[in-house]
């Protein structure tokens, strides 16, 4: 398809030299190199940093310096009661528990809100928009307190079992109004079929909806792998923790900091989500080409 | 669920978290079987504490020799790595009736929690013998009382503030070192003196007018006080209006860091321009010696660094002490256990050894005598410790913190400041923009 595409730019515009494309070419790219590079000096020097000695990491704004170790990795690596090994572990846990279960639940939901006629559905719609507005500060300790009542602290159902109950009002939100959009003469079609309502969510609503379930899958893995406050407040056993609780043990505001081994496993800690983007983006643009066809 | 994006808002959820527990604090009282202490150490205890990897491993020391010394005691250790993350963990827990048995605190925060009525007053503990603190300077250990006058955390570990030197710089500068028992117009001649002849891009002091630390050392050496008894500001307006008259003439006179420089300077002692060998002279936590002493190495260029005493001034030495404790919240349902623990952790030889003095300098004088005496410690820390032992001998006046103080004297007077510093307000604008905004939150 693209080749076609190229050969047939000079025919629509056939006063445009094809070598003034290619300069244009170039300079917007270069441009948007040079952007780019501003944009990821900061991870470069994380990057560049990581490599050097503990006590040169603050040795100025540069990328380079003479001296380069792979020590930090290694010292990084091992620091702390559990490993890294354990601590990444750990967050892939709750990360992967939580987006099934976000999965699960949102697109149920979802499916209930988009689909179906029941009593009180917009009223249950809105409360369930209003969650939204609830600033987390506000249930920060009424959770606390409830969890503590059952028993949960120390474990990992506090950061997980809330995202099997469909919680996430955004996500539920976002698949609301993907679903809409899909046709409802696919439905009907299959319902003719003999489908019921499972059947019409398995195989008509939910292979269509690929891009809303892969935004879904990608958010809630960053934040949850990112999530710092829920692991502070539910985990206290240190061979329980997860990645950023971990990280931030590094720092010691009124101690002994170790910036190079921090910044070692920050950059570590950075990989998964930089890798997960790619494979979902890659889901994201297959998603929409899918729907594109319909 | 963006929880990553709102941290910042969790100090405004703290206090209302406290204000919850001040609601449901009252009813359930005492949860423990003895206000005194006394009673059966036996059973699980857990205990909070913040502290990066290193400290955690020195913590986790002690309660083994603490469970291996009380046979069927438990301890349940809860480190948290950041400063602030850890009282953020600590206020929801507050606000939940589940803190530990054990909880570290400072002076800086105590009284948050003491306004609350969250924590047992420690004094029936000493009267019983439960906790011993005949080791303990008076003027240590007052930093431990609240505002009604009750002792609510025992101080284990004094951190104090100390004047840094670039001992480098300063020799080449030509000025040495500030004659003893120098004075606030000593020092500030002295930087003036040395920034003659100090290099290019070096200024001889951060522009501070703004921090807090260098203001409590100059209001104790003119024996003023920082808060009255209502918790109110204990100073007048003229005596801030000299203060930072003085940073002014100095910073105009291009003494100090440009304003602009030291608004975006990193917070660390040991990432700081003085770390770095950029200022010559700056305040610096006493036990931040040895990690900037590190950073300062780590340039290359062979400098060294020492700590000298605050200025005195006719009221005597400038220090303040900070020290950290552990306090037993009312709802802690073992207090025999949690009083043996502080008891040990602060008192015992052994227990001293194994913390080796992480946290500022043992309180305990038999605990700090054994570590100077100790040739495994390096001679940093050593100077970390016998300076310690110099601003002890010169008693230093104890500070109690108002409730509210973290949150609001801190982050205002840095801001009034820098209005004066960035020429957007005059000295005698700024100081009344600072009054009034203490005032009104302070003591509540």
């Amino acid at each position: 398809m693209t080749s076609v595409k190229t050969h047939t730019i000079p025919r629509i515009y056939p006063g445009t030299p094809v070598k003034n494309t290619f300069v244009r070419a170039i300079i917007r790219h270069a441009l948007l190199i040079c952007v780019l590079f501003v944009l990821l000096y900061p991870l470069l020097w994380l990057l560049g940093a990581s490599f050097r000695p503990n006590n040169e990491v603050f040795n100025g704004l540069g990328l380079f310096s003479e001296n380069y170790t792979i020590q930090n990795y290694i010292d990084g690596w091992g620091a702390g009661s559990a490993s890294f090994t354990r601590y990444f572990g750990n967050s892939l846990l709750v990360t992967v528990v939580s987006i099934l279960g976000n999965l699960f639940s949102c697109s149920l939901t979802a499916y209930a809100f988009a689909r179906l006629n029941f009593p009180f559905k917009n009223a249950l719609f809105a409360i369930l928009i209003g969650t939204m507005l609830l600033p987390m500060h506000v249930t920060l300790v009424p959770q606390y307190i409830l969890f503590n009542k059952l028993g949960w602290i120390n474990t990992y159902f506090p950061l997980t079992i809330p995202h099997w109950l469909g919680v996430d009002a955004f996500f539920i939100f976002l698949m609301v109004q993907f679903i809409r959009n899909l046709p409802r003469e696919l439905d009907e079609s299959a319902r003719l079929d003999g489908c019921g309502h499972f059947g019409i969510f398995l195989r008509i609503v939910m292979p269509l909806s690929l891009p809303a379930i892969g935004t879904t899958a990608m958010f809630t893995f960053i934040w949850t792998w990112n999530d710092f406050l829920g692991p502070l407040l539910y985990l206290n056993r240190s061979d329980m923790q997860t990645v950023p609780l971990a990280l931030n043990a590094f720092l010691d505001s009124t101690g002994q900091s170790s910036y190079g081994e921090l910044f070692a496993m920050s950059v570590l800690s950075l990989a998964p989500i930089v890798g997960f983007f790619i494979v979902s983006q890659r889901l994201l643009i297959e998603g929409i080409a899918t729907t594109g066809m319909k | 669920m963006k929880w990553i994006r709102r941290s910042s808002g969790i100090a405004a959820a703290a206090g209302l978290a406290l204000t919850l527990a001040a609601c449901s604090g009252g009813a359930e009282g005492a949860g423990g079987d003895s206000q005194d202490g006394t009673g059966d150490v036996s059973g699980q205890i857990a205990v909070a504490w913040w502290g990066g990897e290193a400290r955690s491993a020195k913590t986790n020391a002690v309660i083994d020799l603490f469970t291996a010394q009380n046979d069927g005691v438990k301890v349940d250790g809860q480190a948290t790595a950041d400063f602030s993350k850890y009282f953020d963990k600590l206020n929801v827990q507050a606000a939940s009736q589940s803190l530990p048995c054990a909880v570290q605190l400072q002076g800086r925060q105590v009284n948050d929690y003491t306004k609350n009525d969250l924590l047992m007053p420690l004094d029936p503990m000493i009267e019983s013998g439960a906790i011993d603190v005949s080791d303990i300077p008076k003027s240590v250990l007052d930093n431990g009382r609240g505002t009604d006058g009750k002792l609510y955390f025992l101080p284990y570990g004094a951190a104090y503030d100390a004047v840094g030197i670039n001992t480098t710089l300063a020799d080449e500068a030509g000025v040495g070192l500030p004659e003893e028992g120098y004075d606030w117009d000593d020092y500030m001649s002295y930087l003036t003196e040395a920034q003659e002849s100090l290099p290019e891009g070096v200024r001889a002091i951060d522009s501070n007018g703004g921090r807090p630390n260098f203001f409590i050392g100059w209001t104790l050496a003119n024996g003023k006080s920082l808060f009255n008894d209502e918790g109110k500001l204990g100073f007048t307006e003229q005596d801030l209006t000299e203060y930072w008259n003085m940073w002014e003439t100095v910073r105009k006179a291009g003494v100090t860091m440009p304003a602009a420089r030291t608004a975006e300077e990193p917070t660390g002692p040991d990432q700081g321009f003085f770390a770095t060998g950029e200022v010559m002279s700056d305040t610096i936590p006493g036990n931040a010696l040895t990690p900037a002493t590190e950073t300062l190495e780590g340039q290359g260029e062979g400098q060294e660094m020492t700590t000298i005493p605050f200025p005195s001034g006719p009221a005597g030495s400038g220090n303040a002490l900070y020290p950290s404790g552990f306090a037993i919240p009312v709802s802690c349902d073992n207090v025999p256990t949690a009083a043996a623990f502080i008891d040990f952790f602060t008192n015992d030889l052994e227990a001293g050894k194994a913390f080796a003095a992480d946290n500022g300098a043992p309180t305990n004088t038999k605990v700090l005598e054994a570590l100077i005496a100790d040739d495994s410690l390096t001679p940093t820390k050593k100077h970390e410790l016998e300076l310690y032992k110099q601003i002890v001998e010169s008693d230093p006046q104890a500070i109690v913190f108002p409730p509210g103080y973290q949150a609001t004297f801190e982050s205002s007077f840095k801001r009034a400041y820098e209005d004066v510093s960035f020429g957007k307000s005059t000295v005698e604008d700024a100081v009344k923009q600072f009054f009034s905004e203490a005032n009104s939150s302070l003591g509540t």
